[in-house]
This record gives structure tokens, C-alpha cells and sequence, in this order.
């Protein structure tokens, strides 16, 4: 118990990876400081201009996957057309206001592929947030049960048809929103509960929460009436169908200002995943940190479930597709991460508006079929390559 | 203790009055608490050990220290001022805490890691904490040395538990510290590692004057590094004084309820701990 050795445990050292000791170390003096390293003088870090280079660079690809998205659809539009249309703005004149191709692409693509960016951008942010404050890299809104809360609040909304405009404007995020915040309070709670944060008990947790709230939303469906429920299936299996400019423009606002908040807290960010003892040891006002990620991450999961549904594991691609790449400095991750995000959905809703056209498939099967194997692998991968 | 008058001049980092912690509700935390009624003076420039069983408040004492945990009753004073009237920041740029294990899910590098220790300098009303170069300087400086810079680039998932260990006491050196708190520093490391970790430690205390509080479970090590020994037993302090004082036969069975033997070590004479067969 007292011997010198006895707390030296054998089988952290033997997961670590062998780096044998430098034969200079046992050359150095006895008494110095680790003797013999290599004195260095430059130390990489984050700039501003890496930043804006990364964010502008992987901008000017979303642009570029834009315009190349509003081409496709039921009606294929040459990309010298689409250019050409775009340039006439969304409130042309005269006889171009009434071509078809000029309706389909402003009235119905434009704000459809918005939209995808918007939503899968909004995704991607929120699951890189996410994975740092319960340091899981398995972490997404959609596997962990947040947006089920979501869709429980905004479902309750919908069938109650409680107070479902203020001025003119859709409250349904606001009861989303409640429906995130507590469906993130719970699932904060189980993965704090043991401690240490287990991988394990946060799924499992998410498992179980998801399928409560499922039930709760299949039990309040059969009360509605078969035309509203019809329709809350559809809106469940996650789509991007149908919206105006005016609602974009809606939820453009309110996902502007979460995605804001996140990327504000990514200095905090980066501390949080040290876990919140050795955070608030490093300066962090952990709990201020943590309401405000909180809000900002049910802000933007409720917004983008009420407008679009359930689309799962772009939060869990693509910030670990991103961290491949730059690296898990949250500062950068975060909005690479919503840029890539964007990129991502735009070309999942393009398959799903194309592949069976003109039967369209809920892009949220796209995103599950495509994110489901990857998050087995990863699943799979990360067995004792963690400590649990 | 060695003498140093210029160091024994400087004012008490911390000083705790009666404090009282509990872990849980405020019944239970009354009725159990794990720290009860500990008053300590840790006097600038010298290393204390905390010594004491499993769950006797060694690591709450420390975290209490850090304000990580927050005690029901009694006074803790940081620099001669209340541990409430400074922010986590204010603490965080005289305190620096290691902790017992750090585990890290997210591939980040070595020298991300260490300059993690320059948030509490930074100035964060604008922009996103970006690392100015006198940050890149400390860090750099940090990490030489505890002989790491030249892993700077590795992933902090990829190293072994001795450097692991080391980028963490280098991230809280970049916090440019007067105090250091370290939980069972020493622990998950082999013999080698360890007596690195421990000269480092003790360095750091002779040429930068840093105060050093560290728990440990290893009463050899702590013997042999430590000026002053404190034993928790039960939450409560057990005996406090120098190793001569504390690693003693009577003090250790009382606390720790089995039979020791003391002996002196062959070359320091400080007192050594060995279980009879």
C-alpha cells in the first residue's frame, strides 16, 4: 500500500503507446529539469488570418455548392440558366416573372437549398458543441434524444394548437425550444451522473430518451385527427419541403444568433473538454459557460426541428470528418463545422430530390443511411481507445 | 524545513479557518461531511504533502483550495482576501491545479494543450481568445521546461502517461502560477516517471520559489520531496508537521489501522515506510 510502486497501474501503461525514453534522458544530470529535450522556439497556434482563411475558403465552396444544387431537381436547369436567372434577382419583372423555370428556381430552390444549408449547418455546429461540453465524441442532437425533446414540444404545439402565432409569426420554435432544453437537461444529468463520463451511459441514455419521447409523440398522434397526422409523419421523418422565403428568413434570424453564441464560447469550449473541474481550474465560469451553451443549443436544435424534422447524425459526421482535417481546436471546429455541415445537406437533400424524382425521399433517411454505418464504425473503433 | 528567509517574508497563499465540506444535500453533507472543521496555513515557498487514507477529503481539501468546490462552513483566504471576492480568472492566474487523471477524448495536440494554461490571461470581450505571442513565449517556455516541445505537434491521445503528464504540469505552469496544486501527481506512473515527476516538482519550488501542495498516496515519495506532511484521517487532520514528525509509527498506524515499520533511508535519512511480512 505505502511501497513506491504500488500506484503505478499496469494497464493504463500498457494502453498508452510504447515511446521509449530518449537515451538522452538518462544521460542528463540527475537533479534538472527533464534534461536534454530539444529546446524549442515556436509554439503552432490559431490565428485570425488561419481562421478567416478556413472560413471564407470552405464559404466560397457552400456558394459554389449552392448554385450547383439549384440546378438539379425534377426539372434539370443548365448551370449558364441558373447563373443567368439568379442575376435577375428574386424580384424580376414583365414576362420573366412568369417563366417556369424562373418560379421553380426562386419560388421552390432557392429557399429549399437555403434551407438545407441553414439546417444542416445549424446541426453540425450544435454537435460539435455538444460533443465538447459531454466530452463524447459520439455525441449528436439526433442520437442522444434532444431533437426528439424538440419534436415532443413542437408536436404538443401542433395538436394542442396552443398559441401558434404571436404577431404573425410561428411560435412553434419557442415550444420546440422547451422541448430541447429539457430533453439537453436530462440527458447533462445522466452523463454527469456516474462521474466520469461514460461513452456507454450517454448513448444508452439518448436510446431510452429517444424512445420515451417517440412514444409520447405516437400517443399524442393518435389523438389528432388523421389529416394532422398524416402530415406530423411526414414532418417526423425529417424534410425540407415546401418553404417560403418568409419562413427562412424566420429561422435564418434565430439560427444566426445560436450559431453566434456557440462560436463565441469556443475558447470555453476547448477547456470544457478537459472536464468541468479542470476547466473551472483554468479560469472557466462553468456554470455561466454551460447555461449559455445550453440555451444556444436548444435555440437552434428546436428551430431547426419545428421547421424541418427529425434529420439525425449530420452532428456527428461532420464535425469528426472536420476534426480530421483541422483539428479539435473548437475555435476553427465550430465553424468549419457549420459551413461543412451546410455543404453536407445541401448535396443529401439533392440526392433525396433526385434520385427517385419525382417521388421525393425524406431527406432524413438520406442522412441516416449515410450517418448510421459511420457512427457504428466510429462506435466500434472507439472501444479502449477511451478511458470510460 | 530548509531555511529561506526571503520566502518565509511572503504572505500565506492560503489560509483555511474551520472549513467544513460535505459532498450531497445539505442533510447528508451535514451529517457526513468529508472535510470537517480543517484549519491550515500553507506558507509561501513550501511544498506540503497531503497524506491520508482512501476518502479521508485529500483531493477535496484540494479542490477546495482551487474553488472548485465550495465549502458549507469556514473561511478560506487566498493571498490575505476571501476566496470569494476574485473571479475564476483572478484565481486561476496565481493557483494552478493538476489533476488526479486527464483524459482526453478529442485529438488535440501538445501544445494546444499547454496553451489551454493562457485562457485565464486572456482577454476575451472581443474576438475568440486568440494567443498573443507572449502567450506562445510562456507556453513555450512552459514546455521546455518540462521537456515536451519537442512532442508540440503530437496528438495528446497518442502519448505515453510520463509525457501525458508532464504537457499537463507544463499547461499549468503556463498559467505563470505562484501556487501549484497537484492531485496524487505520481500516480499511474512507473518508478522511473515518477521520480522525474518529483524532481521536477521539487525544482520548480527551489529556483522559482512556486508553492507547491501536493496529495499523494506514496508516503515514501512524499518523505523524501516534501518540507512539511499533513495527515487526513476521516476528513480531520490527523497530525501535521515535518516528515520526521509525521511519517512516525504511532501517527501511521493510528491512521491508516494496519502495523508499519519506519526505518531512515540510507542516504537522505528521512524517515521510510515499509509493511512487515
Amino acid at each position: 500500500m505505502a511501497s513506491v510502486t504500488s500506484q503505478s497501474g499496469e494497464s493504463h501503461a500498457g494502453g498508452t503507446s510504447a515511446v521509449p525514453a530518449p537515451a538522452f534522458l538518462s544521460r542528463s544530470a540527475p537533479d534538472s529539469f527533464v534534461g536534454g529535450s530539444r529546446p524549442s522556439q515556436a509554439v503552432a497556434t490559431l490565428s485570425p488570418i488561419k481562421w478567416l482563411g478556413v472560413s471564407g475558403g470552405l464559404g466560397t465552396l457552400a456558394l459554389l455548392t449552392f448554385v450547383a444544387c439549384l440546378g438539379f431537381g425534377t426539372e434539370t436547369i443548365s448551370f449558364p440558366k441558373v447563373a443567368a436567372l439568379l442575376a435577375q434577382g428574386p424580384f424580376a419583372e414583365g414576362a420573366m416573372q412568369n417563366a417556369p423555370h424562373y418560379i421553380i428556381l426562386w419560388q421552390v430552390r432557392v429557399p429549399r437549398v437555403l434551407l438545407a444549408f441553414m439546417v444542416g449547418g445549424s446541426l453540425a455546429a450544435v454537435g460539435a458543441s455538444l460533443q465538447a461540453l459531454l466530452r463524447n465524441p459520439l455525441a449528436d442532437p439526433y442520437v442522444i434524444g434532444i431533437s426528439s425533446g424538440a419534436a415532443l414540444g413542437a408536436a404538443v404545439a401542433v395538436l394542442f394548437g396552443i398559441g401558434l402565432s404571436i404577431l404573425g409569426l410561428s411560435v412553434l420554435p419557442v415550444y420546440a425550444f422547451l422541448g430541447a432544453l429539457l430533453a439537453l437537461l436530462i440527458v447533462y444529468r445522466i452523463a454527469v451522473s456516474y462521474g466520469s463520463f461514460s461513452i456507454h451511459t450517454l448513448l444508452l441514455g439518448g436510446v431510452v430518451l429517444n424512445a420515451i419521447f417517440s412514444a409520447l409523440i405516437l400517443f399524442l398522434t393518435t389523438l389528432a385527427d388523421p389529416y394532422k397526422a398524416s402530415g406530423m409523419y411526414a414532418w417526423l421523418m425529417g424534410s425540407l419541403t415546401g418553404p417560403d422565403f418568409p419562413t427562412v428568413l424566420v429561422l435564418a434570424v434565430y439560427l444566426l444568433m445560436g450559431v453566434a453564441v456557440l462560436v463565441s464560447q469556443t475558447s470555453s469550449l476547448n477547456l470544457l473538454t478537459l472536464g468541468e473541474e479542470a476547466a473551472r481550474s483554468l479560469g472557466v465560469e462553468v456554470e455561466r459557460v454551460k447555461r449559455v451553451l445550453f440555451a444556444a443549443a436548444a435555440l437552434l436544435t428546436g428551430s431547426v426541428v419545428a421547421f424541418s424534422g427529425l434529420i439525425g447524425f449530420v452532428g456527428l459526421i461532420v464535425p469528426h470528418a472536420v476534426r480530421l482535417v483541422f483539428g479539435a481546436d473548437h475555435r476553427l471546429l465550430l465553424i468549419a463545422s457549420g459551413m461543412a455541415g451546410g455543404i453536407f445537406l445541401m448535396l443529401a437533400d439533392t440526392v433525396a430530390r433526385t434520385l427517385l424524382s419525382p417521388t421525393e425521399i425524406p431527406v432524413g433517411v438520406i442522412t441516416a443511411l449515410v450517418g448510421g454505418p459511420v457512427f457504428l464504425y466510429l462506435l466500434v473503433r472507439q472501444r479502449g481507445r477511451i478511458v470510460a | 524545513m530548509s531555511e529561506r528567509p526571503e520566502t518565509l517574508k511572503r504572505q500565506p497563499p492560503f489560509v483555511m479557518d474551520a472549513v467544513t465540506f460535505g459532498f450531497g444535500r445539505k442533510e447528508t453533507a451535514a451529517q457526513a461531511p468529508a472535510l470537517k472543521n480543517v484549519s491550515l496555513t500553507i506558507a509561501a515557498g513550501e511544498v506540503l504533502g497531503i497524506l491520508g487514507p482512501n476518502g479521508s477529503g485529500k483531493s477535496t481539501l484540494l479542490k477546495i483550495l482551487m474553488r472548485i468546490l465550495i465549502p458549507q462552513r469556514g473561511k478560506v483566504e487566498l493571498f490575505g482576501q476571501p476566496h470569494a471576492v476574485f473571479s475564476q480568472s483572478e484565481i486561476s492566474r496565481r493557483v494552478a491545479f493538476v489533476p488526479q487523471e486527464t483524459q482526453q477524448a478529442f485529438p488535440f495536440t501538445i501544445n494546444e494543450m499547454v496553451l489551454m494554461g493562457r485562457y485565464p490571461h486572456h482577454n476575451r470581450t472581443w474576438g475568440l481568445g486568440w494567443e498573443s505571442s507572449q502567450d506562445c513565449a510562456v507556453a513555450m517556455q512552459a514546455m521546455n521546461d518540462l521537456g515536451v516541445s519537442h512532442l508540440g505537434a503530437r496528438l495528446i491521445t497518442n502519448v505515453s502517461g510520463g509525457e501525458r503528464q508532464r504537457a499537463v504540469i507544463a499547461r499549468a505552469l503556463a498559467q505563470e502560477p505562484e501556487v501549484l496544486l497537484l492531485d496524487e501527481p505520481t500516480a499511474f506512473l512507473d518508478l522511473h516517471h515518477q521520480l522525474e515527476i518529483a524532481r521536477i516538482i521539487r525544482r520548480l519550488n527551489r529556483e522559482r520559489g512556486l508553492t507547491v501542495v501536493l496529495v499523494s498516496h506514496d508516503l515514501n515519495l512524499a518523505s523524501q520531496y516534501c518540507d512539511r506532511l499533513l495527515l487526513l484521517r476521516e476528513g480531520e487532520i490527523a497530525t501535521m508537521g515535518s516528515p520526521a514528525e509525521v511519517i512516525a509509527v504511532e501517527s501511521l498506524e493510528r491512521v491508516y489501522g494496519c502495523s508499519v515499520l519506519v526505518d531512515r533511508h540510507p542516504q537522505s535519512g528521512m524517515p521510510r515506510v515499509t509493511l512487515p511480512v
